[in-house]
């Protein structure tokens, strides 16, 4: 029996790999899918939480697509500014653009 | 369910506001884009008389509640956004194509601030929260050709959409805890609950951790220095004033409504935010040489003071932050207004370039000065009012060391502000050729000024204005 | 017009703000908007006069400015006769100033500047007058204290005109220190600033009389330090090195006065309390006297008209100490426009001569007709000649002396009155009789322009006749009007009339017979009574005693501070060489050592530790995003723990 214990460990443990990948990728491609990620390990617990919290409303499924909603819109406005960077840096490198600190 | 759409015709006005402008900007000769930022002017004008005349109340199910408090956000939304665009209209014909989209953008973000500040349930919040801040990821990364621009959006973008993910996190556990994501439902359930969890205090913490970004409040303030300083510096403008207070709606209607009967629970994390804030953006801002860099810092620290007032959790807290970020708007977009009309002329934000600057334009100089006099708190300026409400808010409630931390790190924020000042008046520069300032930026300086100094010296009628706002949550 | 009298203060800031603003470059327009908005003020007053006499009030009108649970500050108006008449002398002397202005600083470089702070000044010489509570007043009081402070170092390239405004702001804060310490007591006692509560709390004796004295003294040293009283004199004859037109409006006819309508405000106090009230009146006894006494041999021509200024402060004082409100604050009205008269006049004549020393003019009458006339006819009505003006306040003052029986008061206020004629006619008859003693001066010397003649014309038919309306024969006249709880209207008093007269006249005398006739030689005079005339030619040595005691103190503690920052070792090795030099060194050192090494040192602290903190902004965006989750761990350990 697959129990809600179960789903928020899951989401718990994607939430840290998406955190691993935005702190280690390179490629900033790769810190937007990790960010993805975070995302959509909300959007386990929407749907868990639905499930065995309040099976009579939808109100955390809905909430998940609208989630999803968003970080697409999010993931068109990051690729546009890796393109951005692309033609200004000729890199997609995250770690490559540090001019403006301190 | 009863459905009343016309509740929503400020916000919903806006929208139709935005894409007019995006649909008039096809056929508008490139020459004549400028009249764009007048047409979003009048649209914002109009949307600020209709939010005023429209009435209050509750629909969909309490998801959109329009009460004194939205209201009062409204206005300081659709005064950041006007004062804004206005001082943008030299900036934008100068340096930025595709000007009738920047225009569009601005408003788009106002319409997802709106309907944050309306907001009763999570969702809508969280929606227009990211409506708000996806286009200023847009808007901050505009300069398309410059670097600085780009990283700054680039910055925006990973740290913002991470930091979301941190708050749709909390939100999630919230929900997962009290089974709805209705504000006042969330209220009930938690007073019925006889203690509080771990999970709890996770979902509160990145709750804050979220919203803190927003407010650029520490330790989630180190994209502020940085993007401030690459963005176009209209979009600073905008970002240092209408983000945070966005941010600060959101933080109010979460904390106060739904959260309010917790508040043991996170009073004291945020006493250490509002602590580290005042701290670190007061103490930094001493060392910064660009001007922009050197606001950031400043509105890291002016976050600080609000928190002061916050962590009252009063009716006087509601009060003292509205009319602070009132105040706050004027004094802020007015000192990037000056760095704006300085940056067309000379094409620099290094504060070595601001010697003589006096002699080349006493109006800007001294329309500076009455600002950052104001961001100090010094009276008879607005800034001194706000910051006295806010201490007041504090102390009411016995947090005497905060205040005194407040009230010695404003002494510090003196020194950097007043060295501006200095530069201004004291040093003279390579430069003396007269630095003009168009009529349209005349005009938002001027109203700049009234507002800082009207507020200062004739509180009283702001304050009955927004006296309703506390009645949304005590 | 009363309920909307703040318009009257208001429009002199409006004026500042747009000469400020708009119009610091054209001259013309600044100068225009300045008297414009100066003479409004003035009708406007003058339909509020109007208003009073038909219903004395008081009228109190409160308007919220901050409230919030716990604390209520108001701006409130407090407006019965007294206002109105002080409303009265401030627009009428201060338009006078204003357009005579036109022609004094005609061609200075900073003229439209000029304009600004002279609008500012009236604001807030207005605001202090309307103002409904204490703590306002003493807002606007410092708002008084400073722009005199920039008026008096107008001409700042002046090394002597910076000092004297430096001097001026130091002296009176210490009078104002005492002022707020006043207040606070009396906030402390009553829990209300408001002239009315607290005149109501003092009615139904709800404040013990203790408190009552030390509130009515503390408060007094501020009125001490702005009126110029013993001992804190000693820096309105050094104001002098302002613009002329600033020493007519501020340093003669209005702000010093603000002492005496602060004093007359703590009227209540003064009858309740006869320790306060005796204080009062012999602190502005002595002043008369010290400072008429003085004035007796002066040279510079604006100094002998401030030490009179003092001295006339000093009975008004005195009048208000024996409780003589109405006499008090009615000298205190025909005071303004004979010495507003008198000082314009002297800067007509610094304007034509180019000097401040009498000893050099002489036979200036035959040059400058109406100067002169009009400076004969001021003197006359401050000598308290009749029917002038003068002698109608002065009468006043006499009587109310005579009337609570204070004989020794009496005594000296008469000698002062012959004293008073003496200088001030040694003054006319040198500066614009006899034979020309500087011939260069005397070709030079022309009439000023008629914008600088006509106020001084005007100020004439005043200084005759504003006093008309205290003839005490007057059934509804000056004291039915400006009264303390009931209209005190004394019978004429012949016999005061007469002495006050006759010391008046052997004063004019005796200066006739010295410095027309020569039939006395003023300078074996001199040398007869050598100790006294050297005394009093120093001043009374106070700025010696000030400079030899708490100057010297204060120098004494640089130095002992000085030293402990030294260090032992370093203090025995340079012992030697810095005996010789710490007289001229001691200021500096300890500013650069202890002051700037103490700013420093927290300053360099910030800095060092700004310079750690901004390391953390990397720039490297993964960084930051590692700094946002290491934030949330330490929030959830900070609640955890």
């Amino acid at each position: 029996m697959v129990t809600l214990e179960h789903y928020l460990i899951l989401s718990a443990l994607l939430f840290c790999v998406g955190i691993f990948g935005l702190l280690t990728r390179r490629n900033a491609v790769g810190v937007l899918m990790s960010i993805e990620l975070m995302f959509n390990s909300a959007n386990i617990n929407f749907i868990a939480f639905s499930k065995f919290i309040t099976p009579e409303a939808l109100t955390g499924q809905i909430f998940a697509i609208f989630v999803i909603t968003i970080a697409a819109a999010e993931a068109t406005v990051g690729l546009a500014i890796v393109v951005l960077m692309y033609r200004n840096f000729n890199a997609v490198n995250v770690d490559k653009i540090n001019f403006m600190k301190w | 369910m009863q459905i009343e759409l016309s509740l929503l015709s400020p916000q919903l006005f806006l929208l139709l506001w935005a894409i007019l402008v995006f649909v008039v900007d096809f056929f508008t000769a490139e020459r004549n884009k400028a009249s764009l930022a007048y047409l979003s002017i009048i649209g914002l004008v109009l949307t600020a008389i209709i939010s005023i005349s429209s009435k209050q109340g509750e629909t969909f199910g309490g998801s959109f509640r329009a009460d004194t408090f939205g209201l009062s956000f409204n206005i300081i939304f659709l005064g950041s956004a006007i004062l804004t665009v206005a001082s943008a209209v030299d900036y934008v014909k100068a340096h930025l194509k595709h000007q009738g989209e920047f225009y569009g953008l601005i408003l788009l973000s106002t319409v997802g601030m709106m309907f944050l500040s309306a907001s009763g349930d999570l969702l809508t919040l969280y929606v227009s929260l990211e409506l708000a801040t996806i286009s200023l990821f847009v808007l901050a990364a505009y300069m398309k050709s410059d670097l600085k621009s780009t990283e700054a959006g680039l910055k925006y973008l990973i740290l913002g959409a991470a930091s979301s993910a941190i708050l749709l996190y909390g939100i999630s556990l919230l929900y997962g805890i009290s089974g709805t994501l209705v504000l006042d439902a969330i209220a009930l359930k938690l007073s019925q609950m006889p203690t509080v969890g771990p999970l709890f205090i996770l979902s509160i913490v990145m709750i804050i951790a979220g919203l803190s970004f927003k407010l650029a409040a520490v330790p989630f303030h180190m994209w502020c220095p940085d993007v401030y300083e690459g963005a176009p510096t209209p979009v600073t403008a905008y970002l240092s004033v209408a983000s945070k207070a966005a941010g600060l709606a959101a933080l109010i209607r979460i904390f106060f409504k739904s959260l309010a009967s917790t508040s043991m629970q996170w009073v004291p994390l945020l006493m250490a935010i509002s602590a580290m804030a005042m701290i670190l953006g007061n103490v930094v801002a001493v060392r910064q040489h660009n001007i922009k860099r050197l606001l950031a810092y400043s509105s890291i620290a002016q976050i600080g003071y609000i928190l002061v007032g916050f962590i009252a959790v009063s009716e006087l807290a509601v009060t003292s932050i509205i009319l602070y970020v009132l105040a706050y708007m004027f004094a802020n977009i007015g000192a990037f207004m000056v760095v704006i009309a300085f940056y067309n002329v000379s094409g620099s934000d290094d504060i070595m370039a601001y010697a003589g600057l006096s002699k080349r334009s006493p109006f800007l100089a001294i329309s500076m000065v009455v600002f950052l006099l104001s961001l100090v708190g010094i009276p008879p300026m607005a800034g001194f009012i706000g910051k006295f409400y806010l201490f007041s808010a504090a102390i009411e409630k016995g947090y005497y060391w905060i205040v005194v931390l407040g009230v010695l790190t404003s002494v510090i924020s003196l020194y950097y502000y007043m060295s501006i000042a200095y530069q201004m008046y004291f040093k003279t520069g390579d430069d003396d050729s007269p630095v003009r300032v168009s009529p349209t930026m005349a005009v938002a300086l001027v109203v700049a000024l009234a507002g800082t100094l009207l507020i200062g010296v004739y509180t009283q009628p702001v304050l009955s204005a927004i006296s309703g706002a506390s009645s949304a949550f005590f | 017009m009363i309920k909307y009298s703040y318009i009257i203060a208001f429009l002199p800031l409006l004026s500042y703000v747009l000469i400020v603003f708009f119009f610091s470059k054209r001259e013309k327009t600044a100068s225009g908007i300045a008297i414009t908005a100066v003479v409004s003020s003035f009708v406007l007053s003058l339909i509020a006069l109007f208003e009073t006499l038909a219903d004395h009030g008081p009228h109190i009108f409160e308007y919220e400015w901050i409230v919030i649970p716990g604390l209520k500050l108001p701006l409130s108006i407090f407006f019965d006769p007294l206002t109105a008449v002080m409303l009265m002398v401030v627009t009428i002397v201060s338009s006078c100033v204003h357009i005579y202005s036109l022609g004094y600083m005609h061609g200075d470089p900073r003229f439209s500047r000029f304009y600004a702070y002279l609008s500012l000044f009236t604001f807030s010489m207005l605001g202090l007058v309307l103002s409904g509570s204490f703590f306002v007043t003493f807002i606007f009081w410092e708002l008084v204290g400073l722009t005199s402070y920039l008026l008096i170092g107008f001409w700042f390239e002046k090394k002597v005109a910076s000092d004297a405004g430096k001097k001026a702001f130091i002296t009176t804060k210490i009078g104002d220190l005492g002022f707020l310490a006043g207040l606070l007591v009396l906030y402390w006692a009553a829990g209300t600033l408001n002239y009315s509560e607290v005149y109501h709390q003092i009615e139904e004796n709800q404040i013990p009389a203790i408190i009552l004295t030390a509130a009515g003294i503390l408060i007094f040293c501020g009125a001490i330090g702005k009126s110029a009283q013993f001992p804190l004199h000693v820096w309105l004859p050094d104001a002098m090195e302002g613009p002329t037109p600033v020493s007519a409006l501020i340093h003669a006819a209005t702000m010093v006065a603000a002492g005496v309508y602060l004093t007359a405000r703590i009227m209540s106090i003064i009858v309740v309390s006869h320790t306060a009230a005796m204080t009062i009146a012999y602190i502005g006894a002595i002043t008369a006297f010290m400072a008429a006494s003085i004035g007796l041999v002066q040279n510079d021509i604006k100094r002998v008209l401030a030490y009179s200024t003092v001295s006339q402060l000093g009975y008004m004082i005195m009048a208000l100490g024996v409780s003589g409100y109405t006499a008090g604050t009615f000298h205190l009205m025909t005071h303004a426009f004979f010495k507003a008269l008198l000082f314009l006049g002297a800067g007509s004549v610094i304007h034509a001569a180019h000097t401040n020393d009498i000893q050099q003019m002489g036979g200036l009458a035959k040059k400058m007709p109406i100067t002169s006339k009009t400076f004969f006819i001021a003197s006359l009505s401050i000598a308290g000649i009749f029917p002038l003006s003068g002698f109608w306040s002065k009468d006043e003052i006499f009587a109310s002396i005579y009337h609570e029986g204070h004989y020794f008061l009496l005594a000296l206020a008469v000698l002062v009155a012959g004293m008073t004629a003496f200088y001030m006619f040694r003054l006319c008859f040198l500066t614009f009789t006899g034979e020309a003693r500087d011939y260069h001066v005397y070709e030079h010397a022309h009439e000023s322009p008629k914008t600088m003649t006509y106020p001084l014309i005007f100020l004439a038919f005043l200084s005759i006749f504003a006093g008309w309306v205290g003839m005490p024969w007057l059934e509804h006249g000056y004291s039915s009007f400006v009264y303390f709880e009931h209209p005190h209207h004394a019978a004429a008093n012949y016999v005061l009339m007469i002495v006050g007269t006759i010391a008046a006249l052997s004063g004019i005398f005796l200066a006739y017979q010295m410095y027309y006739k020569r039939a006395i030689d003023p300078v074996k005079m001199g040398a007869r009574f050598k100790p006294v005339y050297t005394f009093i030619y120093n001043k009374w040595y106070f700025d010696e005693l000030y400079m030899g005691t708490v100057i010297k103190f204060a120098y004494w503690f640089m130095e002992v501070l000085y030293r402990f920052d030294q260090g032992v070792i370093d203090w025995f090795v340079n012992f030697v060489g810095r005996f010789g030099m710490f007289n001229s060194r001691v200021w500096q050192t300890f500013d650069v050592y202890v002051v700037d090494g103490a700013v420093n040192g927290a300053g360099f602290m910030t800095r060092w530790f700004a310079g750690g903190l901004r390391k953390i902004q990397t720039g490297a965006v993964q960084n930051y995003a590692f700094v946002i989750f290491l934030g949330v761990v330490l929030l959830m350990l900070f609640k955890m723990i």
